[in-house]
């Protein structure tokens, strides 16, 4: 060990324990406006808008929704969602590879929450950085879809580690991808025994039951735990 | 303001750092290309194909950067390279410094060219320049075709462009020549190559090229 390799993780953990304490003010200002946060990861491409199109369709009825949407640049994904029907932000990073707890709380504020029941944060598409700062969710659900493959709870593990729910997406198109869901959930339980795995197709539907079912009982105890 | 500042200098470190190497590797007739990729988009398939095709004329190395694992390497191996595995240990791209560890503990007397498969990131190894003679990045048809609009660097850094799994094209609303367009309002002279590594499709032209770079080297 080199003596920079000590400096740069010294720098490293400071951030992450700065980052800790905000995301505990966050957590504590959104039970305060009761409003359940959802931080949704995964890899670029992997279907997080098209999961979360699907998701606000299901919902809306039901619960007032917002959408974070967090990019390096771009706002296509926010005009997307925004036609969905849910009250959205374009949050640009800047260049940086994740979202954090002061960058989330931002943008919380500048959306507004006295309408919101339901606030998704879609983060960067990134499966390395976004899990390991914790930016004040309720819950945290990453999505790995088919193409990407089995192998990846292997290379990826914290990301299995500290979320509440995996979606594995994209799972119409299976047959044509060699990917062994028997495997990926093998790998994914020595990561994270107790979490919920739901294959699902934000194309076609399926799987969307079980993962609204999870959503809205989520969503119902938080409410109930604030009275 | 802190953190920029932080970043700028650590960014600059790094560039004379992979400056100093690209000389070494020069001057050692050893050409570094540098794979970048989401995870999951088929880099270690891509290289598993090219090393089988051009094992008999070419001596390659591959080093495996990954935060966990020894996957990749394993697989490496079997098709005739000369690999080695890096753990990041959590970090989510390759610097100049590690990537100049991962080539000495590879060995390079008898290589003639080296493929680095950074962590599956499309961010941070942008920012990054590892020392490689060549950038190469590798989107696949799933990923779909707006990636250039979300991550403009990583297409306005690489030298070349592999569009992969084109295989599964049609089950996938990917409009290739949007993507190329795309890619091409950000980056002019970038070489596009779709391919696909399970078929072979395309993957010839993509040989060829990386035989002209190592070349012109």
């Amino acid at each position: 060990m080199n003596k920079r390799e000590i400096d740069i993780l010294d720098v490293k953990s400071d951030v992450i324990a700065d980052n800790d304490r905000e995301a505990g003010k966050v957590r504590k200002y959104m039970r305060e406006k009761k409003v359940f946060l959802v931080n949704l990861m995964a890899s670029p491409g992997a279907g997080k808008t098209t999961t979360l199109v699907r998701t606000i369709n299901a919902l809306k009825d039901k619960y007032r929704i917002g959408v974070m949407e967090a990019d390096v640049d771009s706002d296509v994904d926010a005009a997307t969602v925004q036609a969905a029907g849910a009250k959205v932000i374009q949050l640009h990073t800047g260049g940086s590879c994740h979202m954090d707890a002061n960058m989330t709380f931002r943008g919380i504020e500048q959306l507004g929450m006295e309408d919101i029941d339901v606030l998704f944060l879609e983060n960067i598409g990134n499966l390395v950085c976004p899990a390991e700062f914790d930016v004040g969710a309720a819950k945290r659900v990453a999505i790995l879809s088919v193409p990407e493959g089995d192998d990846k709870p292997l290379k990826y593990p914290l990301m299995f580690q500290v979320c509440d729910l995996l979606m594995i997406g994209k799972i119409d198109v299976k047959p044509v991808f060699n990917f062994d869901e028997e495997a990926c959930r093998k790998y994914v339980r020595e990561l994270n025994p107790t979490m919920p795995v739901i294959p699902v197709s934000a194309k076609t539907g399926e799987g969307f039951d079980a993962w609204i079912d999870w959503l809205t009982k989520e969503i119902e105890a938080f409410r109930a735990a604030e009275v | 303001m802190k953190i920029i500042e932080l970043n700028r200098s650590v960014t600059e470190s790094n560039d004379r750092d992979a400056d100093a190497l690209r000389a070494k590797m020069k001057e050692k007739g050893v050409l570094m290309f540098n794979l970048m990729s989401s995870p999951g988009s088929g880099k270690t398939t891509l290289l598993s194909r090219v090393i089988r095709d051009m094992k008999d004329n070419t001596r390659i190395g591959v080093m495996e950067a990954d935060i966990a694992s020894d996957v990749d390497a394993i697989r490496i191996e079997e098709m005739g390279a000369k690999a080695i595995q890096a753990h990041t240990d959590g970090m989510c791209h390759m610097d100049a410094g590690m990537t100049e560890r991962a080539f000495d503990a590879l060995g390079d007397e008898q290589l003639d060219i080296v493929f680095l498969e950074n962590v599956g990131n499309l961010i941070c190894p942008a920012e990054f320049d590892t020392g490689a003679g060549k950038n190469i990045m590798i989107l696949s048809v799933p990923e779909g075709d707006d990636k250039p609009l979300k991550y403009p660097l990583m297409f306005e850094t690489s030298d070349a462009l592999i569009i992969t799994k084109m295989d599964t094209l049609s089950y996938f609303d990917f409009d290739l020549e949007l993507c190329r367009e795309r890619v091409r309002a950000l980056n002019p002279d970038i070489r596009i190559f779709p391919v696909s590594a399970v078929t072979g499709e395309g993957m010839e032209d993509f040989e060829n090229w990386i035989r002209e770079c190592k070349k012109e080297w």
